[in-house]
């Protein structure tokens, strides 16, 4: 009763710290540790409706609602890009409902919610990255029944991905998945890393970070250690290749980044500029200083 | 309001969370956690996990030492958890010595892995081996006392089936998962 009348002045707490209730919080969070302790494995979790549509990060912001503390520094990123409508109010969402602090800056961020990118700037300890996931499991394309899949897990039992990728180089030379590139985690399971491009994929393996990994509609999360093994799956003659256009950004001039290419004339005349845009801000600042120093 | 074990539920909840969080990442670790209101036989660590995770699906175990009034009150008022036997147990607390055999707990199934037992160890008293561990989470390998390290390896090679543990000491926590590989240095082990 104390606690309330201390409040009375106080705006009531409309939502629990973070939005969820700490029941849901718990589920997930008993959840996560356990695909930690069994990296690259899909483990059920009842997600819960968001206020936004499946397909929006309603796994990503369920995982990152459950991770968040009040210190925290939040970032979050869509195709790489901080100011996208999905980024602004999935951030604007937990400044609301956590009043923490966000930023731009990746090495500032304590907490990373990505769509389909993983950051240019390399990620220390203990900073940890929710990645946000439409199809969890590799298999689905290939085998649509969750009972089969399981089992073809169980048993490691990967012939046809295996396959499916040499279709693809029987049909076109290389190998043609270009996003959401299949990889092997701690040697055992083949795991989805959401739609990242595979130019990403080197990024997962032995990286510093906590990788995890939440599926709303398809209600699994995933999880990869810091210093883990990842593999992207590939044949001895046709070794994987982390692919990018091979341009240069027409803004900070960068040509190691992943780029994202636009159309800016009527007559279908392309440009490339970096996808992460923090990343293209840092080099752009660089660029300025050692013009500077000329 | 004073009786409950975290005084702000929510806030102080996420910040032990982020600690097992950060310590099943990084294996063999050690890290803080706060104090909490708790029953005098439980430690601050071991007390925050059963807070922080169970709720009324959660099977807990509790060995001889901890299975007393006082814990029970404490754990179903505060989470709701059932407290059962060794065989279903999803949580289990206890000393090391009192926790053996460790074959009797559930380590998962082919089909769900996660579906096995959380194994909390209180007290640090047992017979210490010298233990060099690798493996998710660990960069370079570690340097860790652990009792009975061929229990360890057996349960890393049913791997991904196994169990999980985490060692308690007043306000510390350290976790072995099943996916950590444990090689002996100790030659006269």
């Amino acid at each position: 009763m104390n606690e309330m009348s201390k409040n009375e002045n106080i705006d009531i707490q409309i939502y629990n710290f973070a939005y969820l209730d700490e029941n849901t919080k718990r589920m997930i969070r008993r959840a996560l540790l356990k695909a930690l302790c069994i990296p690259g494995y899909q483990v059920p979790f009842s997600s819960r409706e968001m206020p936004m549509p499946y397909g929006w990060g309603t796994g990503g912001i369920q995982v990152t609602s459950a991770c968040l503390i009040p210190k925290d520094v939040l970032k979050v990123i869509d195709q790489g890009a901080d100011d996208t409508t999905n980024a602004v109010s999935i951030r604007k969402f937990f400044q609301k409902t956590a009043n923490i602090a966000v930023t731009e800056k990746t090495s500032d961020a304590s907490l990373i919610q990505t769509r389909h990118r993983i950051p240019e700037t390399k990620l220390k300890e203990k900073q940890i990255l929710v990645y946000q996931v439409p199809i969890p499991e590799p298999l689905r394309f290939l085998e649509p029944r969750e009972t089969e899949t399981r089992k073809m897990h169980a048993l490691s039992e990967y012939g046809l991905m295996y396959v499916k990728l040499y279709e693809d180089i029987a049909k076109h030379g290389h190998i043609e998945t270009a996003y959401a590139y299949p990889v092997k985690t701690n040697g055992n399971y083949v795991t989805d890393p959401s739609p990242i491009p595979k130019f990403d994929n080197p990024k997962m393996n032995n990286s510093p970070a906590i990788q995890l990994f939440g599926a709303g509609r398809e209600q699994r999360i995933y999880a990869i250690p810091p210093y883990t093994n990842v593999k992207s799956l590939d044949f001895e003659d046709y070794p994987f290749e982390a692919m990018k256009a091979n341009f240069k950004c027409s803004i900070c001039g960068s040509s190691d980044s992943y780029l994202d290419e636009i159309i800016v004339s009527d007559d279908g005349k392309r440009s490339y500029i970096c996808s992460d845009t923090d990343y293209c801000k840092e080099q752009t600042k660089l660029n300025s200083k050692k013009d500077d120093q000329l | 309001m004073e009786n409950y074990p975290f005084s702000e539920n929510s806030i102080n909840s996420s910040i032990a969370f982020r600690s097992l969080l950060n310590a099943t990442s990084y294996p063999g670790r050690s890290f803080q956690i706060n104090k909490l209101k708790k029953p005098s036989v439980l430690s601050n660590a071991a007390a925050t996990i059963l807070i922080t995770l169970c709720d009324n699906e959660s099977n807990v175990y509790l060995t001889k030492e901890y299975n007393t009034e006082e814990v029970r009150n404490w754990l179903i008022f505060n989470t709701g958890a059932i407290i059962s036997n060794k065989k279903n147990a999803d949580f289990v607390i206890g000393t090391w010595k009192s926790l053996l055999p460790l074959n009797e707990f559930k380590t998962g199934v082919p089909e769900y892995p996660e579906r096995s037992a959380t194994l909390i160890i209180e007290e640090t008293k047992y017979k210490k081996v010298k233990c060099n561990i690798d493996g998710p989470g660990i960069k370079n390998k570690l340097n860790i006392d652990l009792p009975n390290p061929e229990l360890f390896i057996e349960n890393n090679n049913l791997y991904p089936l196994g169990l999980d543990f985490y060692f308690t000491n007043d306000l510390e926590i350290l976790s072995i998962p099943r996916s950590t590989k444990i090689n002996v240095i100790n030659s006269e082990y």
